[in-house]
């Protein structure tokens, strides 16, 4: 793998990242024109590589709230194709449901990619190696991982903006529990929960840190998520070269405090920049889009003062 | 009822599918030409062993279960792949699988032990000490009913525990120990324990914060495949009747041929299942994915023998 920015660095050293905030009020206009417009401004050096989309397929949910919209992973596809990637697959190991096919139709991801067998990955069956966890946050030390992964020039996770009932909210760092392979650890993928959620997270990222993130916030959810929350409209796309500020300006729009949401605050050490004056903001501005996402009662700590992240 | 707009596929469809991708050592991947896998290769195994719908096929089992018996570790248990250094739930399916084929008793016996000696992690003395000083607010379950884990070190799920469950309720009652009919009624204790509230399971968790889960196809024709003895449960009859109201909105054909399995068990009636996969081989022709393929043919059996074996009788995974 070759890495826009070393995954390991620490914040005061780590150069500013950049986040793009893009409106859009639905899935029916054109999202490959508005993503690749949004993907120039930063120049990524994608041309020849294979580029690996990693989207948050969660279950077979045919009302488009629980999973990344199947539009923005085609539209994302669209736009690396156009920016001269050589390849761009997209890979998921759903956590729970063992039936990948059941989700990918039932969402209907052909529509918007074409024939499927070339171009989507079941990484829970994925032929996987041994891999020693950069960092050890938590006691897992290595993990078997998907070849597709591993043999992937440049890693864009592709999240859904949603509360999270264990995490707090699950964006663009937590979706890369899905690179862990079902086959070797089950569904769940439990040995991430008992090595702690927070400490799996920063180990998985810190080892596969995603190069840039796209987080699907057309429409998000919120209250109980990751499955059982309500749809929450905020026609936003954001987007960057930084999954941690991706997330900390994800969690902003949301109303939540992203130093209060534990494994992002961790990870604003060495993995990426939270701070907002280390964020250069492109597109729209947080507080233009900022849309208060409810949590349930025990997250409610996370909640910015005034709502305003 | 789904729409079909492609024929169906043939009977042996998968059957050829799972000969034609053997691997040279015997074993099966996940794919075609992928690294021989435990899980692929036993169910692969169980969907060739003989049968009444299909010819024997002495030489392709051989080599399979050849293959197998290699992969166990000394512990009697299998890694998800040869040279992992843990041991897994594969272990129940891989021993189910060559108890199925016969001539092995040793390997199984082996197996039956680990698993019988395997217990899920929320049984510490550690896990109990920390649920007596901070109680979960989120999930509400009698963590003393354990069944088994998917990895070592972890909690019960209700897929893995549903499988060790088939491999038991396949054996002969000589072989179960009192240990084991001790497991085996805990962990069907534990699977109602993790019934979702209006029948039918998902992978474990069937009240979080308050909330009902929603069940899923695989672990509810999984968790009452298990327990096909309770028939008369109004538990199981609640979540069969889930699982035929379900059946009709099913997009993938592992889903499906899982369900259509355990209602033909049940002796439910379900459509033929060629005309609906058919549609769905459309797609993506299954992703050319063995699982698929081996529980199509599982399914198409049960369909073929439209009966319900009784425990120790019929020893079908």
């Amino acid at each position: 793998m070759s890495f826009a920015q070393p995954s390991l660095m620490p914040s005061f050293t780590r150069p500013p990242s950049r986040v793009a905030i893009v409106r859009s009020g639905s899935y029916d206009c054109d999202l490959g024109a508005l993503i690749f417009e949004a993907l120039q401004q930063f120049a990524l050096p994608v041309k020849g590589l294979k580029v690996l989309l990693k989207p948050n397929f969660v279950e077979p949910d045919p009302d488009g709230i629980i999973n990344t919209h199947p539009a923005v992973v085609g539209a994302a596809r669209e736009a690396f194709l156009r920016l001269g990637a050589v390849s761009v697959r997209v890979a998921e190991g759903p956590g729970h449901e063992r039936d990948t096919e059941a989700i990918v139709e039932t969402i209907r991801l052909r529509d918007f990619l074409g024939s499927l067998p070339n171009v989507f990955v079941d990484l829970n069956l994925d032929e996987v190696h041994a891999v020693n966890l950069r960092t050890r946050a938590s006691r897992l030390k290595q993990l078997y991982l998907p070849r597709t992964v591993l043999e992937a020039d440049f890693v864009v996770s592709l999240p859904k903006l949603k509360t999270h009932h264990w995490a707090g909210a699950t964006l663009s760092l937590k979706n890369m529990f899905g690179i862990v392979p079902g086959c070797c650890y089950g569904w769940p993928k439990n040995v991430l929960h008992w090595a702690g959620i927070t400490p799996a997270i920063l180990d998985i990222n810190s080892t596969v840190r995603p190069d840039f993130a796209i987080v699907d916030g057309i429409i998000g959810m919120e209250g109980n998520g990751p499955i059982q929350g309500s749809p929450k409209p905020s026609g936003v796309l954001i987007l960057g070269d930084d999954p941690v500020a991706v997330d900390a300006t994800s969690a902003r729009v949301m109303g939540l405090a992203p130093e209060r949401i534990d494994h992002l605050a961790k990870a604003g050490a060495l993995l990426g920049h939270l701070q907002p004056d280390k964020i250069r903001q492109l597109g729209e501005s947080v507080a233009s889009v900022r849309t208060p996402f409810a949590v349930l009662p025990a997250f409610q700590k996370l909640v910015a003062a005034n709502g305003t992240g | 009822m789904r729409t079909v707009t492609s024929g169906p596929i043939r009977d042996s469809h998968c059957r050829e599918f799972l000969i034609a991708h053997q691997n040279s050592d015997g074993g099966w991947g996940y794919h075609p030409a992928s690294p021989s896998a435990v899980e692929a290769t036993a169910w692969a195994l169980a969907a060739l062993s003989p049968s009444r719908q299909a010819p024997p096929l002495p030489e392709v089992c051989a080599r399979a279960r050849d293959w197998l018996l290699q992969a166990q570790r000394t512990d009697g248990s299998w890694p998800p792949f040869p040279g992992h250094p843990h041991a897994c739930w594969v272990t129940s399916v891989a021993s189910q699988a060559l108890h199925l084929q016969g001539g092995s008793p040793q390997a199984v016996e082996r197996g039956l032990n680990w698993l019988l000696n395997a217990w899920p992690a929320e049984g510490s003395v550690w896990w109990r000490l920390r649920q007596t000083l901070f109680p979960s607010r989120v999930t509400r379950q009698d963590n003393s009913l354990r069944g088994w884990n998917w990895t070592p070190g972890t909690a019960s799920w209700v897929e893995p525990t549903a499988h060790a469950l088939l491999f038991l309720r396949s054996l002969p009652a000589e072989m179960l120990s009192p240990q084991a009919a001790k497991r085996r009624q805990l962990a069907e204790r534990m699977l109602y324990d993790r019934m979702c509230p209006g029948g039918g399971w998902n992978s474990g968790n069937p009240l979080v914060y308050g909330v009902a889960g929603l069940p899923r196809i695989g672990p509810t024709a999984w968790a009452l495949l298990a327990l096909r003895d309770h028939s008369e449960r109004a538990a199981i009859q609640m979540s069969l009747q889930w699982l035929e109201g379900a059946y009709g909105a099913i997009h993938g054909p592992a889903s499906l041929a899982l369900a259509h399995r355990c209602l033909s068990a049940y002796g439910r009636r379900v459509s033929p299942l060629a005309s609906a996969l058919g549609e769905l081989y459309s797609h993506n022709r299954f992703f050319e994915n063995v699982l698929t393929s081996a529980w199509v043919v599982l399914a198409q059996n049960e369909e073929g023998s439209a009966r319900v074996p009784t425990a120790g009788e019929a020893p079908t995974p």
